[in-house]
């Protein structure tokens, strides 16, 4: 594909509305999903599927954040932004797969986290923190693949893995690209000078050692063709998760406490502590 | 080690010791005129209840026993590493913070707390709004390490904005980082104790600051993910009166206690005894 013109073109097509979502990409990598429900503690957060199904001859456990294709559908799914009953929900099942040893792939589409009266009384920011502390006890392979829009901590609550990838488009960010244009400008229109500065493509990020691998996409984008994109997605999976399963389970967390540990060292000279990104803007 | 526990300082003498912290003329609580002496004296607090935000220094003084604060990695610096540019340079941004003689969002080192000793780390709120970023990352989880090696209680001051924008996507690892490190410091059977000022929000809420063994927030204190400012734009909600703020944090089951500053030195030494 042409490479688009700007950084915000960009944040479009990880937004595009024909893109395929979680279920599209679950639905394909195993026919057999069957979706599970509820955090056993009063709730059932629609903005995250989550279930089990055959994947390359393995059972998987599947998580993925859920944008709606019509509006009854959004509405239900909050937009693809999780509420507490979502991280609790996932941590129930990543325990549940520790238990029957299934790998864990987690797909991430979300603005962020829901930003609700709703979430915050039923504490969201401890079922996200809860959530990262709890990713790194999972004792069996995560395999995390940011499908679309990677928001804030919305998003990281559900891919604190052993191996983060983005598809070629989408875009990984601490605050949404009008989140940080309030935050800095206290103007969310400045929304598209966010977008470039901030650095949120799929290249930034693995210049930056924050991901392990960029999944191409069909040509013009994934939104042109469901399929196809399912099949580079599946094949990026499998090659990310493959060495995984050879690992034992110490081995693989002390892997990924070390993958985090030292996500920000490219170059680790004190005392100018941190990496540094040559500019693309 | 075999040290007699000191008695726990009264706070008249701990706030003789804080340093000024640049009080303005009236209490938003109650509109009265101040008295700079008087209100440092009890550790900035007015008379009505109103707690004035301090600065990491002053919390430092306020937590450690004279004389026993041994500040480390100082030295770490941030660095410009996306090439921020608008509306103000990233490097500007730290060049000046750095001449007002803030020495970035989070600092922390060892001290003695009613003779026992802690690691102990505070938030700087006017350092970048007390952002999360690579270097308060690395500090914090440095620290949490060395306590979980060590065996030392983890004692947390948050006061921030949450994720610093100026260093992007890894401001936001810096969550997962941070975390990690929180995990460890649990399962090595390490106290953790966090102290929730005002404001605690966004990732670091989302992190370290509600996953201690007791969260312990000041009173007023307004803690959360998403700001009321960004939930009534995005939502349209109409939020009730106190939404956020320490007592309804308490009443949502979000903390443990609600203690006033003129006495969270003698109430943390007491549960840095029962936790040990």
């Amino acid at each position: 594909m042409t490479a688009p013109a700007s950084v915000w073109q960009l944040v479009e097509l990880a937004r595009h509305q024909d893109r395929p979502y979680s279920l599209d990409y679950i639905t394909r990598l195993a026919p057999d999903f069957v979706e599970l429900h509820g955090d056993r503690l009063g709730g059932d957060d629609q903005a995250l599927i989550a279930g089990v199904g055959t994947w390359h001859g393995m059972t998987t456990m599947f998580f993925g954040q859920q944008k709606g294709r019509n509006l009854a559908d959004r509405v239900a799914r909050h937009f693809g932004m999780m509420h507490p009953e979502g991280y609790r929900k996932a941590m129930r099942l990543a325990k549940q797969a520790a238990k029957f040893n299934f790998p864990i792939i987690s797909l991430i589409d979300t603005p962020g986290a829901y930003p609700g009266a709703s979430a915050e009384d039923r504490g969201i920011a401890a079922a996200i923190a809860t959530a990262i502390m709890e990713w790194f006890r999972v004792p069996v392979p995560v395999v995390a693949a940011v499908i679309g829009e990677g928001g804030s901590g919305g998003a990281l609550g559900m891919a604190v893995a052993d191996r983060v990838l983005m598809l070629e488009n989408a875009i990984y960010s601490v605050a949404s690209p009008e989140s940080a244009a309030s935050i800095v400008w206290r103007d969310s229109n400045r929304k598209m000078e966010a977008a470039e500065q901030l650095q949120i493509t799929s290249k930034d990020l693995l210049a930056m050692g924050v991901i392990e691998d960029i999944v191409p996409e069909p040509a013009g984008g994934a939104q042109t063709d469901h399929d196809a994109a399912a099949q580079m997605l599946d094949a990026a999976l499998r090659k990310h998760m493959e060495p995984l399963l050879a690992m034992r389970s110490a081995e693989l967390l002390q892997h990924r406490y070390d993958r985090f540990r030292y996500i920000d060292s490219l170059i680790r000279a004190e005392p100018d502590f941190g990496p540094k990104v040559e500019s693309r803007l | 080690m075999a040290l007699a526990r000191k008695r726990v300082e009264e706070v008249p003498a701990v706030g003789d010791r804080l340093p000024d912290i640049g009080l303005p003329t009236n209490c938003p609580g109650c509109g009265v005129g101040l008295e700079l002496e008087e209100i440092r004296r009890q550790v900035y607090v007015c008379s009505c209840g109103h707690h004035f935000p301090m600065r990491a220094e002053a919390w430092i003084k306020l937590m450690a026993d004279q004389g026993t604060w041994e500040e480390r990695w100082a030295d770490v610096r941030p660095h410009d590493l996306l090439l921020w540019k608008n509306p103000k340079p990233y490097q500007a941004t730290i060049d000046e913070a750095r001449a007002e003689g803030l020495n970035e969002a989070v600092r922390t080192g060892r001290c003695r707390l009613a003779g026992r000793e802690i690691w102990l780390a505070a938030f700087d709120f006017r350092f970048v709004g007390g952002t999360l970023s690579i270097v308060a990352g690395e500090r914090l989880t440095r620290g949490m390490e060395q306590a979980a090696s060590s065996g030392l209680p983890y004692v947390l001051v948050a006061a921030s904005g949450g994720a610093r924008m100026q260093e992007g996507v890894l401001a936001l690892m810096q969550m997962a980082k941070i975390n990690g490190a929180v995990g460890r410091m649990h399962d090595s059977g390490v106290p953790y104790f966090s102290i929730l000022t005002d404001p605690t929000y966004g990732g670091t809420a989302a992190s370290l600051a509600l996953m201690a063994d007791i969260n312990i927030a000041e009173p007023g204190a307004a803690i959360g993910f998403s700001g009321p400012r960004v939930i009534k734009q995005a939502t349209y909600e109409d939020l009730p009166p106190g939404f956020q703020k320490a007592d309804y944090q308490l009443a949502h089951g979000q903390v443990d206690m609600v203690i006033p500053r003129t006495e969270i030195r003698r109430r943390l030494a007491h549960l840095v005894e029962l936790y040990k």
